[in-house]
């Protein structure tokens, strides 16, 4: 049966299978390659022209140049962020299914609803950020500017949609990502040879569109509501490896797609006011360029704000850790996306939230559907911010203790003083204790010093207050189901099915808190798991462990540990105890910092008694104490005691510091003696040096107390480790002079402004030493080894030296090296031994390797020189500086890595701002993306912007010259009000009313500043829906400038009140004698043509003037000048922000509204100047005087051009005229039917004629090959008869010979 | 509004040249309070106003308020424009005092700048035009800064008290700049001066040479000090000598010093000889500092080195003045800018003092005055 089915081979006949199979054929019969043609046909490819020839080279020389791309910098993060996948298309595409099948691809996870972006992990070096545009236009616009790869799905059941091509249009104008077409729909399809043209179709109309060759994927089907699983998996292997090209906009500006956004308002504020502005946090990946803290952002859609606060947290969904497996692990395989509510770690700033596993979700799933349902319609129904019911939450901090108001804690914080840590430290302690009680049990006691005994603590009870905090919040929302909740959400996390679609409201965060502390409270607060006690034990352990290592250690190490990198390191090791479930306190994570400023400042107060803290405030880093201040409402009372504890270990950490600092100093007064005593010794006894000697150290001391650091007399404050302070402690000598800048900047407020750097202790250049120690900054002086010409010289000999030692035997060089060696290692004799040849042998080979190196190099220089060119160079170049970007800051820790650098891109960063306006939280819709796109200095500013711009071939209507439209330049989406201009051949630019048809013109409006050459579009309303394409204009920036050249034409009429010859006195052209003044020597002229010019003003009437013209004026002329008139553009900038609309509207916001749709919806008309209005022209005749000639000049005529008296013809005479002839209807018809006849007769005889000329023709052919026959008979006939007299006449003569013979016989 | 206009605070005048600098660059307003509120003679000097006169001319749109005393001054910045113009500067302060600023702002102009400026050329208290002309101009071709209309030119001379001198400047507009890595200073290979002397005795500035030379020649032999003896209307309006000397590495690094006599009526007469032997002095005191660029215009490459791609930038310097501190502090609040700051010892015995290496990644600053076309 199926043998018979198998389709016959055939075999290929063209494709490039064939190719190689007929060139193989070729080869073997010994007629083959290209180059062998050339061999065989030397005279074929010889040159034929010169000429020719140097054009083609040129062509292909243009070719090559064409294809470079101007080399840029590579500025690409070595951990770049994850790929930003944006999934558009029209409505009912199948977009979603797209993206969840993608997840499901690359994570084996279902996610029912996605919201938001969805950061997956799809290989060992990729990530992607999947997220859904939806068709409005917003969207579209927002996510165009950020994405670096669209899948663009069409129906191809349907075809094109206006969504698609106003996506790729907007992709244009703002960088080009990479964009791949997805067909779907293709099992609607039932006609195979359909399906294939309609994909040619839209392939090649894609083509059109993105580049001929782009990639378009078919999704054949649904099975079972998904795509096939292996179109999916070479789509995501697809997306997994495509590389993509730097998009200029992107480059250069900083840009977050927003995962998570949290309220952090004090809930007293929106208490008050709840319409009050909010502050948010946002978290997401950094994309494009460096963050700076402090900068300005902009959100599309809401608005221009600066970053009050910018922290970068552990990456959420890492990537692997470098393994030498092909494929991913499968713990490796993270998601991330909190809007949609899944996600394995959610980090804080100082707290990290962790998912509970499957491992950890309760047993029975009778119990969990209900509570489950419960909380999220709890979730849903409350309406008050976790701070509101922070507010009248309750904590009890035992399981059986009295539950402690936040009026309590708040009370005690107040009541209590700052000073008074002592009772902090107490309830501490008694808190403290309950924790070890668990410890003790388990047996993991310690005998620990009490300050690494309490840091343990400290954190354990932060944690532990992390969770009372928590837990009140949960005890407030449900106060009856706590421990049904409890072990219900842990299950939901686990549960990502069915039951998970409704689950998480929109607004995460909050309730992402909320999960993860009622679960912890199920760990803590039962305590029935004797894994989690194990688990506590685990932890005091590695603290017990650090601890003591940073004990033996520099003080400074114990600082760090409270770093947040180090939390994430603790979390590591956790996790592989199989930990999952813990959550480290909120409060005991102080930043590095923080704590050595508390630690110098201290000691600086005690040094110098002058205080810091006002540089601190300003300081870029954020000091612990204002954070606290941030949190007042959310902390409690334990907290307080924390910081207690905290202050006093750095009271013990700062002592010790001073301990170090002294005993450096030390260190370095002795080197500096010895230095000076050396001096001294050179110098002969001075006397007064020594004393002098002694001052510098005594200035050194002193400085070595106030200055500690350069870096810091600069900026004031710290970040980096305490030892690498030690080290400038000691390099610095006693060369800075500066004092402390606090003092100094106050007492020089307004001293004298001046950028010298005066020599305030001038050094005795007359003494040898003074003039030796700058000895080698001449070219006269001592050269570096690497640079002095005469070691180098000598270096090269010895190396050519070696060459001939080589052959000859290398013992020799050897040997020295070898002495060295015992000397170094005189215990190991047995090795030595061993070792010396073993020595020689590697020098050798070094010195070889050394010389075969600089032979290359040579060789390299030599090769390179002929073949560099100036793109070469150029890339060569660029590839140099970003090594040099890449290295310099590598080996930094992040947290001073960022201050210089600003925040690199590939960070998981989280953006605090201020000042948001209150809609942008209630309103907010997780399906519309939050951008903050970072503008570069005074891109936040506003002036006027030149453009070029050109109205959309599509676009059905023309602009109009003030009319409000919608741009969409840089991040922004605004409304203003454009003027049109073209630029005249003098430079002017001329207003025009409306902007061209098919060309380009100028535009200029009143708005942001954005960068030359960024791309821009208009649209007309992103309000609704239109079947038209939306896309009105589109164009580039040109220029910016505080002010406009734009002018109108403005034309000024006067009528003459007297004339002289050529002068005339003209008036009504202007009102005042001034005006005349300013326009004295302008040209005029007068309708007729008459060219003229302003001479001067005249007294009488005023505004009168004296003007000269070419020709006499009459009366009846008019005057008039020709002026152009600056136009002022309205300062109307007007963000759209469609974000702050209510969910369900955000694709309603309207602007201003233009001048005709106003009155389209008034309905009122538009009353038309009398002047205006189109009427019938009624033009006298003219009446022309018959032309006169004298008769004189008659005479004079020569006789052509003299004027003829024609005779007028007479009228006919009665003769001539015939009267016209009118027929009756019955004579009409006879004659019509006359005609006819003779038609018909005409056609009949012409038909005749014809037929007889055929017939003629005919018979003479007939008769002409009649004759030819004839003709040829007759010849034939002769032929005969010819021959027959010719066989005759041989005959006769033959007998005749014969006869003589006879005869002769 | 496109955004609240976030403007940055000041007391006092010192380094009001950096703040209008910073503020012109950035987009971001400033204003500045308290000026010389308690002295006897409050608010902004003549040269002050001069100066913001100037920085008015070479920009459009900007605004600028100083309240009824002087004491207060709000700047709102414009953008930079340029073009052909003239500027009178006050004689109370030396040319150098304005074109420091100008060397900031010039690449950045819609327009190349082509400005004649008028006043004091040289006094004891500014850079002179003749050390910015050697020292600051080659900085800038570093940064790709260069060309045809790239040139400083002194026409006149004017000392202090009247002033009278007159200078040219004019700078091409770049769009970026590019990053630079000067960590090797180099060797001094050459030291190059010009002694002038204006409404003196023409012998004067031999005297000078000579014992300027008596002391460099005992480091370097390859020195030769001009004398510029002004006459006429180019001399100017005052008398005065002085002598500005330079120091040339092998790798293009410029180091100046200078000295000028004291004003007419003011202090003590001068003698050349002394002048000439400080002069050097404070030479070799520049050298001992050394570094890649000299002391007066650390402040200029740190501001170029910030407003570069965002790429690595590193210069080698001296040990830091306090006006570079301040500048370095400016920065930072403007352009969110931190450098990062690491002490060289100087390895070798005999090379100087300490030095200091400036790294800092460029904040991708282009300029968005220039038109394109």
């Amino acid at each position: 049966m199926e043998e018979k089915d198998r389709k016959k081979h055939h075999k290929k006949h063209s494709g490039p299978k064939a190719d190689k199979k007929r060139k193989r054929h070729l080869n073997d019969l010994g007629l083959g390659d290209d180059e062998d043609a050339r061999k065989r046909n030397p005279k074929a490819f010889a040159v034929q022209s010169a000429v020719r020839m140097a054009r083609t080279f040129h062509r292909t020389q243009d070719l090559k140049t064409k294809k470079h791309h101007i080399p840029v910098v590579d500025r690409t993060p070595l951990e770049p962020p994850p790929v930003a996948v944006v999934v558009v298309g029209p409505p009912k595409v199948g977009k979603s299914t797209l993206i969840k099948c993608l997840i499901r691809n690359f994570t084996r996870q279902k996610l029912i609803e996605i919201r938001g972006p969805v950061t997956i992990v799809s290989g060992k070096r990729r990530r992607l950020t999947i997220i859904e545009c939806g068709c409005d236009i917003n969207t579209m616009i927002d996510l165009a500017k950020v994405a670096d790869l669209v899948l663009m799905l069409i129906d191809a059941s349907f075809g094109f949609e206006m969504e698609t091509f106003e996506f790729l249009n907007i992709c244009q104008v703002h960088g080009f990502p990479k964009i791949m077409g997805v067909l779907t729909h293709l099992d609607s399809f039932k006609n195979n040879k359909q399906l294939k043209k309609t994909k040619k179709r839209l392939k090649h109309r894609f083509w059109t569109e993105v580049y001929p060759g782009a990639k378009l994927f078919y999704l054949s089907g649904m099975v079972y509501g998904e795509y096939p699983k292996q179109e999916i998996h070479n789509l995501g292997r697809f997306i997994s490896v495509m590389k993509f090209r730097p998009l200029t906009w992107q480059t250069s500006h900083p840009y977050v797609l927003a995962d998570r956004m949290e309220d952090l308002t004090n809930p007293e504020h929106v208490r008050v006011n709840p319409k009050c502005d909010r502050k948010v946090s946002i978290y997401g990946y950094l994309r494009g360029a460096c963050l700076k803290n402090q900068s300005q952002i902009h959100m599309p859609g809401v608005g221009d704000f600066t970053v009050c606060d910018v922290s970068f947290l552990p990456d959420p969904c890492a990537l692997p850790e470098q393994q030498k497996k092909r494929s991913l692990n499968e713990k490796d395989k993270l998601i991330y996306a909190p809007l949609s509510g899944v996600g394995g770690v959610v980090y804080d700033k100082d707290a990290v939230y962790i998912d509970l596993g499957r491992s950890h979700a309760p047993q029975d799933e009778k119990e969990e559907v209900r509570p489950n349902h419960e909380l999220v319609q709890s979730l849903i129904s409350t309406h008050s911010t976790i701070d509101v019911k922070m507010a009248s939450s309750k904590v009890s901090l035992f399981m059986d203790s009295k539950p402690l108001g936040s009026e309590d804690v708040e009370n005690q914080e107040f009541v209590m003083p700052k000073e008074e840590k002592q009772i902090d430290l107490k309830t501490g302690r008694v808190r403290r204790k309950a924790v070890f009680e668990e410890e003790n049990d388990n047996g993991a006691s310690d005998e620990e010093e009490g300050q690494d005994e309490e840091m343990s603590e400290d954190e354990m009870d932060g944690s532990e207050d992390g969770d009372g905090d928590d837990e009140g919040e949960s005890d407030k929302e449900m106060p009856g189901q706590e421990l049904d909740l409890r072990s219900a959400k842990r299950m939901k996390r686990e549960e990502t099915t069915e039951e998970a679609a409704g689950e998480l409201p929109a607004f995460a965060d909050s309730d992402d808190d909320l999960e993860m502390s009622s679960g912890e409270e199920g760990e803590t607060d039962l305590d029935e798991s004797k894994e989690e006690a194990e688990d506590h034990g685990d932890k005091e352990e590695s603290n017990e462990k650090e601890s003591s290592d940073s004990d033996s250690e520099s003080s400074s190490r114990q600082i760090s540990k409270f770093a947040p990198c180090e939390l994430g390191r603790e979390d590591k090791e956790r996790r592989e105890n199989h930990n999952l479930d813990h959550r480290l306190g909120k409060k005991v994570v102080p930043t590095t910092d923080s704590g050595n400023c508390t630690a110098e400042e201290a000691s600086e107060s005690e040094a110098e008694g002058s205080s810091l803290e006002e540089e601190e405030e300003e300081g870029l880093n954020d000091d612990s104490e204002a954070e606290e201040s941030d949190r007042k409402g959310i902390q409690s009372a334990p907290e307080k005691n924390v910081d207690g504890v905290e202050w006093a270990e750095s009271k013990v950490v700062e002592d010790e510091d001073g301990g170090d600092d002294i005993e450096n100093l030390l260190k370095e007064e002795e080197e500096y003696g010895e230095e000076n005593d050396f001096s001294a010794d050179t110098a002969g006894a001075l006397k007064w040096k020594e004393d002098l000697t002694q001052k510098a150290a005594e200035a050194f001391l002193r400085q070595q107390q106030s200055a500690p650091n350069l870096r810091k007399l600069v900026y004031g404050t710290v970040a980096e480790d305490a030892d690498e302070e030690d080290d400038a402690d000691e390099e610095l000598g006693g060369l800075f002079h500066v004092s402390r800048p606090d003092k100094e900047s106050k007492q020089k407020a307004n001293a004298l402004d001046c950028s010298k750097f005066p020599v305030e202790t001038p050094q005795d250049w007359d003494l040898d030493e003074v003039m030796n120690s700058i000895r080698d900054c001449f070219v006269t002086g001592k050269w570096e080894a690497d640079k002095d010409a005469a070691k180098l010289l000598k270096d090269d000999e010895e190396l050519y030296g070696d060459f001939e030692d080589l052959e000859t035997g290398a013992v020799h060089k050897g040997k020295p090296a070898a002495e060295g060696d015992e000397a170094g290692s005189e215990g190991e004799k047995e090795d030595k031994e061993g070792k010396e040849p073993k020595a020689e042998e590697e020098e050798e080979k070094n010195k070889r390797m050394d010389k075969k190196r600089k032979l290359k190099e040579m060789f390299d220089a030599e090769y390179d020189e002929g073949d560099a060119t100036y793109f070469d160079d150029l890339k060569e170049e660029m590839q140099k500086q970003t090594q040099l970007n890449r290295a310099e800051f590598e080996d930094q820790d992040d947290e001073s890595r960022v201050q210089y650098e600003g925040f690199r891109p590939g960070m998981y960063v989280r953006i605090e701002i201020e000042n948001i306006p209150c809609e942008f939280v209630l309103n907010f819709d997780p399906h519309y993306p939050i951008i903050l796109g970072g503008l570069g200095n005074s891109e936040g500013n506003v002036g006027y912007v030149q453009l070029r711009l050109k109205k959309h071939r599509w676009y059905k209507k023309i602009l109009k010259t003030r009319d409000p439209i919608i741009f969409s330049l840089g991040w922004r989406r605004f409304q203003t009000i454009p003027m049109y201009y073209i630029e005249d051949h003098n430079g002017r630019h001329r207003l025009l009313k409306y902007s061209p048809q098919h060309m380009h013109c100028g535009a200029t409006f009143w708005g942001p500043i954005t960068p030359q050459g960024t791309g821009f579009l208009a649209i007309q309303s992103v309000s609704g829906t239109t079947p038209d394409f939306r896309i009105a204009a589109t164009g580039v920036v040109l220029d910016l400038d505080k002010s406009i050249t734009v002018v109108k034409k403005l034309k000024l009429t006067g009528f003459p009140f007297k004339i002289y010859k050529n002068t005339s006195f003209i008036k009504g052209m202007f009102n005042s004698p001034l005006e005349v003044a300013k326009f004295e020597g302008a040209a005029i002229r007068t309708v007729s043509g008459i060219r003229g010019q302003i001479k001067k003003g005249l007294r009488k009437p005023e505004g009168a003037f004296r003007a000269t013209f070419e020709d006499k004026l009459l009366m009846s002329d008019i005057v008039f000048m020709r002026t152009w008139y600056p136009v002022s553009i309205p300062a109307f900038y007007n963000p759209v922000t469609s974000l702050l609309k209510p969910a369900g509207e955000k694709d309603t916001w309207t602007g201003m509204k233009t001048t005709g749709q106003l009155r389209h919806e008034l309905g009122i008309r538009l009353k038309q100047k009398k002047d205006s209005l189109y009427k019938p022209i009624v033009r006298e005749k003219k009446h022309f005087n018959k032309l006169h000639i004298p008769k004189a000049l008659q005479k004079a005529l020569p006789f052509k051009n003299k004027p003829k008296n024609h005779e007028k013809k007479a009228k006919p005479t009665k003769d001539q005229w015939r009267p016209a002839v009118i027929r009756e209807p019955h004579e009409k018809k006879i004659s019509a039917l006359l005609t006819a006849l003779s038609t018909v007769h005409s056609y009949k005889i012409k038909k005749a004629k014809l037929n007889h000329r055929q017939h003629l023709k005919d018979y003479l052919r007939k008769k002409h090959k009649e004759e030819e026959e004839k003709f040829k008979k007759q010849k034939e006939a002769k032929k005969k008869l010819f021959r027959i007299l010719g066989q005759k006449e041989k005959k006769r003569q033959k007998s005749s010979l014969k006869g003589s013979r006879e005869r002769e016989k | 509004m496109a955004s609240q206009q976030h403007s940055l605070s000041y007391v006092g005048c010192n380094f009001l040249r950096q703040r209008l600098v910073l503020s012109t660059l950035s987009g971001r307003p400033v204003k500045i309070r308290k000026i010389r509120a308690k002295e006897e003679n409050p608010g902004l000097r003549d040269f002050e106003a001069s100066f913001i006169r100037l920085i008015d001319k070479v920009t459009n749109g900007s605004r600028i308020e100083i309240n009824q005393t002087g004491t207060t001054l709000y700047y709102q910045p414009g953008l930079l424009y340029g073009g052909v113009l003239e500027h009178d500067c006050s004689p109370s302060r030396s040319i150098g005092y304005y074109l420091e600023s100008l060397l900031c702002l010039a690449p950045f102009m819609k327009h190349p700048l082509r400005i004649v400026l008028r006043g004091v050329t040289n006094d004891q208290v500014d850079p002179s035009v003749d050390v910015l002309k050697a020292t600051a101009l080659p900085l800038l071709k570093k940064f790709g800064i260069d060309g045809e209309g790239f040139e400083l030119k002194i026409t006149r001379r004017g000392m202090p008290p009247k002033g009278g001198g007159e200078v040219t400047f004019a700078c091409p507009v770049r769009k970026v700049l590019q990053p630079i890595q000067s960590t090797d200073p180099g060797k001094i290979k050459r030291i190059r001066g010009t002694a002038y002397s204006v409404r003196v005795s023409p012998q004067i500035a031999n005297r000078i040479v000579d014992s300027a030379r008596s002391i460099l020649n005992k480091f370097i032999p390859d020195i030769y000090i001009y004398t510029d003896h002004m006459k006429g209307t180019s001399s100017g309006k005052s008398p005065g000598f002085g002598l500005s000397l330079v120091a040339e590495t092998t790798s293009g690094t410029f180091l100046g010093a200078e000295l000028a006599s004291n004003p007419q009526g003011q202090g003590t007469a001068v003698l050349p000889e002394e002048l000439g032997l400080n002069c050097a002095k404070l030479l070799l005191e520049e050298i001992y500092r050394g570094g890649c660029v000299d002391s007066t215009n650390q402040s200029l490459v740190l501001l170029l080195m910030t407003l570069g791609q965002q790429d690595v930038s590193k210069v080698l310097l001296g040990p830091l003045s306090p006006y570079t501190i301040e500048f370095l502090r400016h920065l930072r609040s403007f352009f969110q800018i931190m450098f990062k700051i690491e002490t060289k010892p100087s390895y070798e015995e005999l090379q100087g003092g300490e030095k200091v290496l400036m790294t800092c990644v460029g904040i991708g600053f282009s300029n968005l005055s220039k038109t394109i076309k």
